[in-house]
């Protein structure tokens, strides 16, 4: 369980959180919502430590990691796993390379059970014959999930995708949003997505925390959004007119 | 202005304080510090080689067009060569070259790291992406720039002699008399220590540039221009105040 308490973080004077408090919960698909430039990235890089806070707390279970050092959140961040919006997979290395960086790193795996290991995961998320592949040599969806194979490699007790589904195709976007659900609960991981597509919403928000203009509005489950009376998450969740239309129906 | 220069000359310190930190694993930092030995040494003796050869031929030929005369014996432009290119050439030279080459590549190749957050990526991981980036280039630079110091030295000469006997400005027999003439082995040692300085810049201050760039591939780009003016200003710096504390 994450449990963040009074987050604030600011830039040269300007707000971006103004004090958020929220618990992620674990064997859950947890979603942050909100439009571009809300605060859902500046919120999870603060949560995994890439920001610090200006104040509040960050508990991972009882452990408060903002207040550690960096031996101490080495720790902690041993048992995270995290999909970067770009993927962020070392141009430098093949597929497997990849894969296998967090094993070289932290275990003591002899080679036949790291590249077991590699193959064990790309398998997992439906990628195979693409381990000798350098990043550039793949597609967007690809390297979403080889991404996700490199942070499920050591299985991690905690999983952060960023935009998990930027540029990627409706279908391709279904599948990782299902990838990443399978794999939480599999895994029993405590997942934190942050996101803006409303597919993602809908299909796999277990909970969901809406973020505006730096401060939480509102927060609840995928069946509970779309009958919220927030005024900023209805303009939100019925943006288009699609959802407009459904919402008509509805009534 | 000035608080932006201490700002950043702190941050260049908190940065070399994590370089050197005690790495995750050894064996992995000696691997990576093979790929740059390659990367970054091995790959540059082409253009160190082919720039000391001229180098050696054109100081040759000025220093005998500039001693024109019968009072001097011939045998001096040999010495002139081998002083010019053991003391200044190879080791100041081949290091602003070595800037040109090396430190753009490396501010461009963590630059790039950090806009794509594949630096967020290993700190995610735990890594301590300073050491494991920066350390490897630090260690490989110190091990090979002394080999490209000598060999610039030895090809340079080399390139003095062809020229110098080419051109019939000086006799092969005097040349090398010249080039034994009067040696004193402590301007190699001297060399090689202003070398290792000199790499030691080069590598972490480019690395700094690239380590904490923020924005886009324009940002990169500027970092890897900064990164050679930068270290190309304090090689120069360090080079009058090494000349000072070495040869005085």
């Amino acid at each position: 369980m994450i449990t963040v308490k009074n987050l604030d973080k600011s830039f040269d004077g300007r707000l971006v959180l103004d004090n958020i408090s929220v618990t992620f919960e674990p064997g859950k698909t947890n979603l942050i919502i909100g439009r571009s430039g809300s605060g859902k990235t500046v919120l999870l890089k603060s949560i995994v430590g890439l920001l610090e806070p200006d104040n509040g707390e960050i508990w991972f279970e009882d452990v408060l990691f903002n207040r550690l050092d960096f031996e101490g959140k080495k720790k902690i961040r041993e048992q995270m796993g995290m999909l970067f919006q770009g993927s962020a997979l070392f141009d430098s290395m093949t597929v497997e390379q990849n894969v296998r960086f967090p094993l070289d790193m932290f275990t003591n795996k002899t080679m036949e059970e790291k590249t077991d290991r590699v193959n064990f995961c790309l398998k997992r998320v439906n990628i195979i014959n693409v381990n000798k592949l350098f990043p550039s040599e793949l597609s967007g969806g690809m390297k979403k999930r080889v991404a996700i194979a490199r942070a499920i490699s050591l299985n991690p007790k905690y999983l952060f995708c960023d935009e998990p589904n930027s540029g990627l195709d409706p279908l391709t976007a279904i599948l990782i949003d299902n990838l990443i659900k399978e794999l939480t609960e599999e895994y029993s991981m405590t997942t934190i997505v942050n996101t803006h597509d409303m597919n993602s919403v809908i299909e796999i928000g277990e909970k969901i925390v809406f973020i505006h203009e730096g401060l939480k509005c509102w927060e609840g489950t995928n069946k509970e959004i779309l009958n919220s009376d927030c005024k900023n998450l209805n303009d939100f969740v019925f943006a288009n007119a699609l959802a407009k239309q459904l919402k008509g129906m509805e009534k | 202005m000035l608080l932006n220069l201490f700002r950043d000359i702190g941050r260049y310190f908190l940065m070399l304080q994590k370089v050197f930190s005690k790495p995750e694993k050894p064996v992995i930092y000696y691997k990576q510090t093979m790929h740059e030995l390659v990367y970054l040494g091995l790959n540059s003796v082409g253009i160190i080689a082919i720039i000391s050869f001229f180098m050696g031929a054109v100081i040759t030929l000025q220093t005998a067009y500039n001693t024109e005369n019968p009072i001097y014996p011939t045998y001096l432009i040999g010495l002139g060569c081998r002083d010019s290119i053991i003391l200044e050439f190879s080791s100041t030279i081949s290091a602003l070259i070595l800037a040109g080459k090396v430190g753009s590549n490396i501010a461009s190749e963590i630059g790039t790291m950090r806009v794509t957050e594949q630096i967020d990526a290993l700190e995610i991981m735990g890594v301590n992406s300073a050491s494991y980036l920066v350390l490897p280039k630090i260690i490989a630079t110190l091990l090979f720039n002394p080999i490209l110091t000598l060999i610039s030295i030895i090809v340079g000469i080399f390139g003095g002699w062809i020229a110098g006997t080419t051109a019939g400005v000086i006799t092969s027999q005097d040349f090398i008399y010249g080039i034994q003439y009067a040696f004193i082995p402590y301007y190699i040692t001297y060399s090689i220590i202003k070398t290792l300085f000199f790499a030691f810049i080069i590598t972490s201050v480019s690395a700094f540039q690239g380590y904490y760039v923020e924005g886009g591939s324009l940002e990169v780009g500027r970092a890897s221009t900064k990164a050679v003016v930068y270290s190309s200003v304090i090689v120069l710096m360090f080079n009058v105040i090494l000349t000072q504390l070495l040869l005085s």
